[in-house]
This record gives C-alpha cells, sequence and structure tokens, in this order.
C-alpha cells in the first residue's frame, strides 16, 4: 500500500509534515498536520495544499495532479511515522468536502486489511461509532495504532 | 571532573522521511485546518467518545 508515495519532511515534533506532489499540474506542495484537539490524546489529521503564492495552507482544493493513490499512501504514512512516536495519541480525520471523505473512505476500504493489521478503525455513522465497514458512509473516521 | 553525556532522542521515521527543523516554524502563525479541529470538537462533544476496546472486540468477532 506505501510502497508508492512521495518524499516526507517533518518538523522535529512530528506534527507537522509536508511533500511535494508532481503531476501535470506541475509540483503543489501538500501538508499534513496533526492538532491536539480539547481531549487530551485526540489529534485532527488536517491535510490541504500550499498555496505557492500566499504560503496560506487551504484544504478546498482540488488539485488533479493525477496522484491521488501516491497522495494518499503519503498522507497513510505519516500516520504510521506519527503513531510510532505519539502511541496513544487517537487521530479523528473528516473530509473537508463529501467528496473528500468519500476519497478517504475509498483509501481505507482498498486497503483495509494491511491498516487493521495495525491500527484500530472507526466510522462515524448518524448517531455513533462503530468498526469500521466497507460500503458504509461514515462522516467521519477514528483511527488508533494497535498496542 | 563529571562529563555530561549529550541526550539524543531518536525518532522513529520511515525510510524516505527526513526532520526538516524549521519546518514547523514555517506555519507557527496559521491557525492550521481551525475549521477541522472546530468540526473534530464539535463531533466528540456531540457523538461522544468511542469505546475502543469493546469495538475492537466486536470488529475481531466479526472477522
Amino acid at each position: 500500500m506505501l510502497d508508492d508515495r512521495y518524499h516526507v519532511d517533518t518538523s522535529p515534533d512530528l506534527l507537522t509534515f509536508e511533500f511535494v506532489s508532481v503531476g501535470p499540474k506541475g509540483n503543489i506542495t501538500k501538508v499534513v498536520r496533526y492538532t491536539e484537539i480539547n481531549i487530551k490524546g485526540f489529534y485532527n489529521l488536517g491535510f490541504g495544499d500550499k498555496d505557492p503564492i500566499t504560503g496560506y495552507l487551504r484544504d478546498l482544493t482540488v488539485t488533479n495532479n493525477s496522484d491521488s493513490q501516491k497522495v494518499l499512501s503519503t498522507v497513510a504514512s505519516t500516520l504510521y511515522a506519527f503513531t510510532a512516536n505519539y502511541p496513544n495519541a487517537t487521530i479523528i480525520a473528516t473530509g473537508s468536502t463529501e467528496a473528500r471523505t468519500r476519497l478517504y473512505r475509498m483509501g481505507i476500504t482498498n486497503n483495509l486489511t494491511d491498516i487493521e493489521k495495525d491500527f484500530v478503525i472507526l466510522g462515524l455513522t448518524e448517531k455513533t461509532w462503530e468498526p469500521f465497514r466497507k460500503n458504509i458512509k461514515y462522516g467521519a473516521f477514528l483511527v488508533r495504532k494497535k498496542l | 571532573m563529571e562529563t555530561k553525556k549529550k541526550k539524543t532522542v531518536k525518532k522513529k521515521l520511515p525510510k524516505d522521511f527526513k526532520i526538516n527543523p524549521s519546518l514547523g516554524d514555517n506555519y507557527a502563525e496559521q491557525p492550521l485546518f481551525k475549521d477541522k479541529v472546530d468540526r473534530a470538537n464539535h463531533i466528540l462533544k456531540t457523538v461522544g467518545l468511542p469505546n475502543f476496546e469493546a469495538t475492537n472486540k466486536k470488529s475481531t468477532a466479526h472477522n
């Protein structure tokens, strides 16, 4: 799953990751950021493009750089790096749009066997958290490393 | 004379990962992905926290 991915730079605290997507639309810097939220030990997974002019990050951009699988694999690899250093962290991921949430769901579905070797993954239905199942529409995901 | 040993903290990194000391500073002034952080807080406040142990057992039982 994670073999075809981009080189990644990380901050010393392993909370911020940066890599460059290369494709027909050019070189686009992507940033993944794990931010601790109000509940101790829970981190939001933020992911977006760096604006080449302002340097600000945008998570609503649709890049279409023909490398979505490679980008998803790279984001997943940051999860391994992050949880290796924060083994008790729980990560919450929500797509910034419904399409992006669907993309996350497809990425998890296509690699569920591999992911479940190392992580427990839950999906949010309308009312509650449940173990991730294929072909179910979820609004958010929770991930925790198996200890 | 006592000599102090320099402490080095070795990070666990996958291959193709490199630590860039300036990276954290680059985004220090931006409230990164604030909307998503707010949404995550809202979800966990309204839906509640999961019981990972119970759901994991349930998941294992399914397999």
